[in-house]
C-alpha cells in the first residue's frame, strides 16, 4: 500500500464519516413523533439556556481530548452551559452524576460508561425524563440517542494485518488487554484475532493478560511474558499506554526494533515515539473530531423536535482511523494531535 | 439513649444544610433530587450504620467496601452462572456478608490483630477474591448481561407515595425507594438492639471500658466477633441494593466506600474513642454528606472542591469527638 | 446476729500459686474469710496481693490452687463464674462503661432480659431503687456514669457490687482517692455490709484503715503469708515489720542512718506555686545540687501529673520555674531536655522505650544531637559511647545491638535510667523507678542513682514503696490530693512514722 493510498483512505474515511453522522441524524430525527406530549415540566428560562454534561470515566488524554472537541462545538452556541464531570473510575459516581443531571434537566448528557451494564438503568431513567443521552466508545446495554465509537473492531483487525506484515507472517504475539466489562476490550481484542486469523493464520497468540489500561502496570506484565516467552515477536496494547509500557520493556532489553509493537488509540505521545522510531505504529482515530461529532448530534437532539424516548434504536456512528505507522504519521496534523 | 452526645444538634445541623441548598441551589428542594438522594445514599448510610458497631468498639472495619464487591459478586455468579434463584441468593448474600465480617472479628480477638491492620488486610484480601471469583472473567460474555431475576432486580422499587395517600396532584412528592425503606427497617433493629437488650448494652461496656467489661463477665470476644459480623452483613444488604440498581455488580464495586462509611458514621456522633454512640446517628451522617454532595454539584462545585469539602468535614467532626473526649477526660477521675 | 449454722466460710483459697515464667508471684497462699468478717490484706509493692485480688475475681487463672465459695468448688479463671456465686469486687481504677447510664452499670453484663434478649427495664429499675432505699444512696439512675464526679462514680461501682447480693466483697485500695468525709462514708457501709454477713477482703497501703475498719488481717511478703492475725493483736510496728521483713527494715534504718549529706548547698529546680487546674496547685519544691528527693504519697495525689508537668508533658496554669537561678517556660519536653532536665516515666513500655530498637539506640535517643556530623550521625562514636554505658549500668546481656524488648524488667529500666545519665542532665525525675522490677535490679538501680547524686546531679523520685523512699531518699516529700503538704529530711523518718503521715494527709 503506497502513502498516497493511505492518506486516501483516511480522508476517505473521514468524508464518510462526516456523511454517516448526517445520515444517522436523518434516520434518528425522521423517527418524530410530533404527537407525544412533552414529559417534565423545564422551569422557567430553562428554554434560553441548556445545560449539557459530559461525564467521563476517569482523567485520561482520551476523554480530555473529546472534551475539547465538544466544548469547541458548544462554544459557538451562546445559549448552552457546557460541564465536564469526573466519574472517579466509580459506576456508583457515575451512576449518581446521572441522576443529578437528570434532575438538573439537563438537554444532553455525553457519557462515557465504564460499565455497559451497570450504566443501562440511568440511560433508561435519562430517556424517561426525555433527555438524550449520546454514548462515547463504549456502549451500554440500553438502546439511547447516539453512540459514537471509534472503529474498534475494524481498526483492530487493520492493527493485525500491519503487525503480521511487520512480522513476516509468522512468530509469537502477546496482547496487553483491559480488565474484562468492558465493550471495547472485546471488539479490540476479537478484531485483532480475528484479523490475524484472515490475514496471517500462521502468528499464534501466546499470551493475553490484563494490565489494567495502565503503563506500569504493563512494564510488570510484558517482564512476565517475555520469561515465560523469550521469542516473543510482537506485542499488541489495547491502549497506547500500554504499548507505550511494552515500548520501555522493549528499550530496557534492548528489544526496540525486533519486537514489533502497536498500540490504538493514537495519543500524542504514541506518535511521537512512532517518530522516534520505538513503537512501530497505532490506530490513531482524530479524538477532537469525536468530539465534535457528539456535539453536533447534541445540538441537533437539544432543539427537542425529538423526545428521547422515541429511541427503539439508537444511532451509532463509527469514527474514521488510520493506521499510524513511521510512514504515515506524518499525515497527522499537529492540530489533530492530542 | 441518654449518652453525652444527643443527635440533636446533628439533626439541626441537617436540616440548616438542607434548608440552606434548597434556597442557594436551584431544583435542590425538587421531589426527584431527594428521590436521588434517597436512592443514592441509602446504601451508603447502610454502610455506615454497619460501621457504627465496629467504631463503637473502639475499632474500625477498612473491609466494608470489599465485602459490598464480594457479595455483588457472589450475587452475580450465582445468578447468572448457577441460575439460582434470587429468593435464595438474598440470605446467602447477607450470610456471606456476615461471615466475611465475622473473620474480622475473629483475626481482631483471636489473633490480636489492631482492628486496622485486619481489616486493612482482609480488605486485600477480599478484593483479591473479588477478582478471582469474578463471573465477568470467567464467563467473558457474561459482563454484557444484565442480572434479571426478579428478587433481585425487583430490590430496585419506587413507592408513590404521593399517589397512595391520594395527594399527588397536590404537591410532587418523591417515590420512595425500596432502599430507603430498608434503611429504616435496619435502623429500627438495630437502634432496638444496641439500646434495649443485654448485647448492646455490652457492647458499649466493651467500647467504653473493655476491662471493666470483661471482669463484669462480658463475653468481650463473643460481642467483638458479632459486632463485626453486624458491619459485614450491612455491607451485604448494601450490595444487594447497590447491584439490584446497577443490574449488574463489578469488580471494583465499593472501592473508597470504607471511608466514606467511617465518614459518615463518625459525623453520626460514633466516638472513635469506642463506647458512644447510635445508628441514627450514622444514618443521618450518611444523608448529611449526600446533601452536602448533591447540593454543591447542583450548584456547580468542582468535583475535587467537593472532595475537600468532604476532609474538612470529617475533619471538623473527629475534633468535636475529640473535644468531647477531653473534656469529660478533665472532668472525671484521672488516676 | 449471725445464725451459727451458716457460718462457714464464705470464700476459702488453698494453695493459691501463681508462676510467670521464672518468677513465682504468689507461693501457696490460703486465705479464708468468715460472713460478717472484714480481713484486711496487706503487704508491700509486689508481695502478690494484686494478683491474689485477680484469682478471685477470675480475671487470672492460678498455676495451682483451689477455691471454694460457701462450700462449694469454683471454676477458676472465669469473671462469670465468679460473680454468679456472689464475689464481687471494688477495683482501684474505674470499671464503669462511661457512656451509659448508672442503671446500665449497676447490672453490667447481667442486665435482666425477657423474650428476644430484650433488658427488662421496669425490673431492672425496680431493683435498683430497692437497692439504693436499702444502703441509703442517693444518686440520679438515668446520667451517664461518665459524666459524674469521682465520688459518684466510686459509690456507683459499689452499687454494681451490692447489686450482685454479694456474699463475699473484695476492695481493692478503695479509698485511693476519696476525701476523707467520703471515706468515713464507704466505712460507714461496710460496716453495714458486715452486719449483713458479707464476708469482706480489704486491700490498703494504709494501716489507719486498716486498724480502723478491720477485724483481722493477712500479710503478705514475697508471695506468701507471713502471718495471720486478729487486728486486735498486733501493733503497727509488727505489722511494718512483717510487712517488709526485718532484715529490710533494719537495713533501711541503717541506709538512712549511714547517710551523709553531700548537698552542696545550690538550688538547681527551682519551682514555685506550680498548679494544673482540677489536677494539682500550690506546689512549691527546691531540689538541690547531690540530692535524691523523694515524693511519695497515696495513689491518685497526681505525683505523676506533677512530674509530668515539669517536663513539660502537660501544660501548666500557674507557677513559675527557675532552673540555676534562671526563670525558664517549658512547654514541651525538648524544651525540658534542652534545659538539662530528663524524666523516667511510670510507664517504660509506653511512654520511655522503643522496645523494637536496640539497646544503644535507645540509649543514644535523647542525646542524639552530640552525635551529629553534619546531617549524618557518628555511628562509631556512638557504639563506643554506648559500650561504655552498657558496662557502667551493668546491662546484662551486655550488647548494644540487642533489641530492649528481649531484656528483663530490670535491665529495660537501667537502660532507660542510662538514656539520661549519659545526657549527664543537671536534674533528673523518676517516676516508679522500680515498679516490675526484680530485687536484685533494684539494688543496682539504687546504686545506680546514688552514684549520680554523688557526681552531683539533682534527683527527684516520685514512689509509693516506702521502703525505696527511705532507702533512697534524702529528703522526703509527701503529696496528698495535689498538694505537696510537707517535706522532711529522710533521717528524721521511719517507715511508721512515714505511713501515719501519709494516712494522716489523705
Amino acid at each position: 500500500m503506497t502513502e498516497l493510498e493511505h492518506r486516501r483512505n483516511f480522508i476517505k474515511g473521514v468524508m464518510l464519516g462526516s456523511a454517516a453522522l448526517g445520515a444517522a441524524a436523518a434516520g434518528m430525527f425522521s423517527d418524530t413523533d410530533a404527537t407525544s406530549p412533552k414529559l417534565g415540566v423545564r422551569p422557567a428560562g430553562a428554554a434560553d439556556r441548556k445545560k449539557m454534561a459530559f461525564i467521563q470515566w476517569q482523567p485520561h488524554t482520551v476523554p480530555a481530548a473529546w472534551s475539547k472537541g465538544i466544548e469547541e462545538v458548544l462554544k459557538t452556541q451562546q445559549t448552552i452551559d457546557y460541564e465536564l464531570l469526573d466519574g472517579q473510575n466509580k459506576v456508583e459516581v457515575q451512576v449518581s452524576l446521572m441522576e443529578a443531571l437528570i434532575n438538573q434537566g439537563a438537554s444532553v448528557i455525553f457519557l462515557q460508561p465504564i460499565d455497559s451494564v451497570a450504566l443501562a438503568p440511568s440511560i433508561a431513567k435519562a430517556k424517561r425524563a426525555d433527555i438524550p443521552v449520546i454514548t462515547l466508545n463504549i456502549d451500554a446495554t440500553e438502546a439511547h440517542a447516539a453512540h459514537v465509537e471509534m472503529n474498534h473492531y475494524y481498526g483492530a483487525m487493520d492493527i493485525a494485518k500491519a503487525l503480521g506484515d511487520r512480522m513476516g507472517g509468522k512468530g509469537e504475539v502477546a496482547i496487553l488487554n483491559a480488565p474484562p466489562g468492558i465493550v471495547i476490550r472485546d471488539q479490540r481484542t476479537n478484531g485483532f484475532v480475528d484479523g490475524l486469523k484472515q490475514h496471517h493464520p500462521d502468528i499464534k497468540v501466546v499470551s493475553d493478560q490484563v494490565a489494567d489500561w495502565d503503563r506500569k502496570k504493563a512494564q510488570d506484565v510484558l517482564n512476565t511474558i517475555l520469561v515465560a516467552n523469550p521469542n516473543l515477536g510482537g506485542v499488541y496494547g489495547v491502549n497506547d499506554s500500554m504499548a507505550l509500557g511494552a515500548v520501555d520493556v522493549a528499550k530496557e532489553k534492548g528489544l526496540i526494533g525486533k519486537m514489533v509493537i502497536f498500540g490504538n488509540d493514537g495519543e500524542k505521545d504514541a506518535l511521537e515515539s512512532i517518530e522516534k522510531g520505538e513503537l512501530t505504529g497505532t490506530q490513531y482515530t482524530d479524538v477532537y473530531q469525536q468530539g465534535r461529532f457528539a456535539a453536533a448530534a447534541a445540538t441537533v437532539l437539544a432543539t427537542g423536535a425529538v423526545p428521547a424516548s422515541a429511541f427503539g434504536e439508537q444511532g451509532r456512528l463509527l469514527m474514521p482511523y488510520l493506521i499510524a505507522t513511521k510512514e504515515t504519521v506524518g499525515e497527522i496534523q499537529p492540530a489533530q494531535r492530542w | 439513649m441518654a449518652g453525652r452526645y444527643s443527635i440533636l444538634p446533628l439533626v439541626g445541623f441537617f436540616i440548616l444544610v438542607f434548608a440552606f441548598f434548597s434556597f442557594t441551589a436551584t431544583r435542590f428542594a425538587s421531589a426527584t433530587n431527594i428521590e436521588n438522594l434517597l436512592s443514592g445514599f441509602s446504601f451508603v448510610a447502610m454502610l455506615a450504620v454497619g460501621q457504627a458497631f465496629p467504631i463503637l468498639l473502639r475499632g474500625i472495619d477498612l473491609s466494608v467496601g470489599a465485602i459490598v464487591a464480594v457479595v455483588g459478586m457472589i450475587v452475580f455468579d450465582l445468578s447468572l452462572i448457577f441460575g439460582v434463584p434470587g429468593w435464595l441468593i438474598l440470605p446467602v448474600a447477607l450470610l456471606a456478608g456476615a461471615a466475611a465480617g465475622a473473620l474480622n472479628g475473629v483475626l481482631v480477638v483471636y489473633v490480636r490483630l489492631q482492628p486496622f491492620i485486619a481489616t486493612l488486610a482482609t480488605l486485600a484480601a477480599y478484593r483479591g477474591l473479588v477478582y478471582s471469583i469474578s463471573g465477568r472473567q470467567l464467563v467473558p460474555e457474561l459482563s454484557t448481561t444484565p442480572l434479571r431475576d426478579p428478587w433481585i432486580i425487583g430490590l430496585e422499587t419506587y413507592f408513590d407515595v404521593g399517589r397512595f395517600l391520594g395527594i399527588s396532584s397536590i404537591v410532587k412528592l418523591p417515590w420512595i425507594p425500596l432502599s430507603f425503606v430498608a434503611l429504616l427497617a435496619l435502623v429500627a433493629v438495630l437502634q432496638l438492639v444496641l439500646s434495649a437488650t443485654r448485647f448492646g448494652r455490652d457492647l458499649f461496656a466493651v467500647g467504653g471500658n473493655l476491662e471493666g467489661a470483661r471482669l463484669a463477665g462480658i463475653n468481650v470476644a463473643r460481642v467483638t466477633v458479632a459486632a463485626y459480623a453486624i458491619s459485614g452483613a450491612c455491607a451485604a444488604l448494601a450490595a444487594l441494593f447497590l447491584v439490584a440498581r446497577l443490574t449488574t455488580a463489578t469488580e471494583a464495586l465499593g472501592i473508597g466506600a470504607e471511608l466514606t462509611a467511617i465518614a459518615a458514621a463518625v459525623v453520626g456522633g460514633v466516638s472513635l474513642q469506642g463506647g458512644v454512640g447510635t445508628v441514627v446517628g450514622p444514618a443521618i451522617g450518611a444523608f448529611l454528606l449526600g446533601v452536602i454532595l448533591l447540593g454543591l454539584t447542583l450548584l456547580g462545585v468542582s468535583q475535587f472542591v467537593q472532595q475537600i469539602m468532604t476532609g474538612v468535614i470529617l475533619l471538623a467532626a473527629i475534633s468535636y469527638d475529640r473535644l468531647l473526649a477531653l473534656r469529660v477526660r478533665r472532668a472525671g477521675p484521672s488516676l | 446476729m449471725i445464725p451459727a449454722a451458716i457460718r462457714e466460710p464464705v470464700i476459702v483459697g488453698r494453695g493459691l500459686t501463681q508462676v510467670y515464667g521464672a518468677a513465682t508471684v504468689l507461693d501457696d497462699v490460703d486465705i479464708r474469710i468468715d460472713p460478717g468478717e472484714v480481713r484486711a490484706l496487706i503487704g508491700s509493692n509486689g508481695a502478690g496481693k494484686s494478683t491474689l485480688v485477680k484469682i478471685l475475681t477470675g480475671a487470672v487463672r492460678p498455676t495451682a490452687g483451689t477455691v471454694e465459695v460457701v462450700g462449694q468448688q469454683v471454676h477458676l479463671g472465669s469473671p462469670s463464674e465468679m460473680i454468679g456465686r456472689g464475689v464481687a469486687c471494688i477495683y482501684q481504677h474505674s470499671n464503669l462503661a462511661p457512656a451509659l447510664s448508672v442503671l446500665d452499670n449497676i447490672f453490667l453484663g447481667r442486665n435482666p432480659t425477657r423474650r428476644l434478649g430484650l433488658v427488662d427495664r421496669p425490673r431492672q429499675r425496680r431493683e435498683a431503687q430497692a437497692l439504693l432505699a436499702r444502703h441509703g444512696i442517693q444518686i440520679d439512675l438515668d446520667v451517664p456514669a461518665g459524666s459524674l464526679p469521682a465520688v459518684k462514680q466510686k459509690e456507683v461501682e459499689i452499687l454494681k457490687a451490692l447489686a450482685l447480693d454479694a456474699k463475699v466483697l473484695l476492695m481493692d485500695e478503695p479509698t485511693g482517692w476519696l476525701a476523707s468525709a467520703d471515706v468515713a462514708n464507704l466505712h460507714a457501709t461496710i460496716r453495714k455490709l458486715k452486719g449483713q454477713g458479707v464476708g469482706i477482703l480489704y486491700i490498703s497501703h494504709m494501716l489507719d484503715e486498716v486498724f480502723a475498719i478491720c477485724d483481722t488481717m493477712t500479710i503478705l511478703r514475697d508471695g506468701r503469708v507471713v502471718a495471720e492475725n486478729a487486728v486486735a493483736d498486733i501493733s503497727r510496728a509488727r505489722a511494718i515489720e512483717l510487712m517488709i521483713g526485718r532484715q529490710l527494715a533494719a537495713q533501711t534504718k541503717e541506709a538512712s542512718e549511714a547517710r551523709v549529706s553531700r548537698m552542696t548547698g545550690s538550688v538547681r529546680l527551682k519551682a514555685r506555686g506550680l498548679a494544673r487546674n482540677g489536677v494539682f496547685s500550690g506546689v512549691d519544691i527546691d531540689l538541690n545540687a547531690g540530692e535524691i528527693l523523694c515524693i511519695t504519697g497515696l495513689i491518685g495525689s497526681k505525683r505523676t501529673e506533677l512530674v509530668r508537668a515539669i517536663f513539660g508533658c502537660e501544660s501548666l496554669d500557674a507557677g513559675s520555674i527557675e532552673i540555676d537561678g534562671a526563670p525558664i517556660a517549658v512547654k514541651s519536653p525538648s524544651e525540658a531536655i534542652a534545659a538539662g532536665i530528663g524524666l523516667v516515666p511510670e510507664d517504660r513500655h509506653r511512654d520511655g522505650l522503643m522496645l523494637g530498637l536496640s539497646v544503644s539506640e535507645n540509649l543514644m535517643m535523647a542525646t542524639l544531637g552530640r552525635f551529629r556530623r553534619g546531617l549524618l550521625l557518628d555511628r562509631g562514636g556512638m557504639a563506643t559511647a554506648a559500650r561504655r554505658l552498657i558496662a557502667s549500668l551493668n546491662v546484662k546481656p551486655a550488647s548494644e545491638t540487642r533489641q530492649v524488648r528481649l531484656l528483663s524488667g530490670g535491665n529495660q529500666q537501667k537502660v532507660l535510667l542510662g538514656k539520661w545519665l549519659d545526657g549527664r542532665p543537671g536534674i533528673l525525675m523518676l517516676d516508679e523507678p522500680t515498679v516490675g522490677v526484680d530485687v536484685g535490679a533494684k539494688a543496682e538501680i539504687y546504686d545506680i542513682l546514688r552514684a549520680a547524686r554523688d557526681e552531683g546531679a539533682a534527683i527527684l523520685v516520685v514512689s509509693s514503696d516506702i521502703e525505696e523512699v527511705l532507702a533512697i531518699g534524702d529528703r522526703v516529700g509527701v503529696m496528698s490530693a495535689g498538694r505537696l503538704v510537707s517535706v522532711h529530711p529522710a533521717k528524721a523518718l521511719t517507715a511508721s512514722s512515714l505511713v501515719t503521715m501519709i494516712g494522716e494527709a489523705a
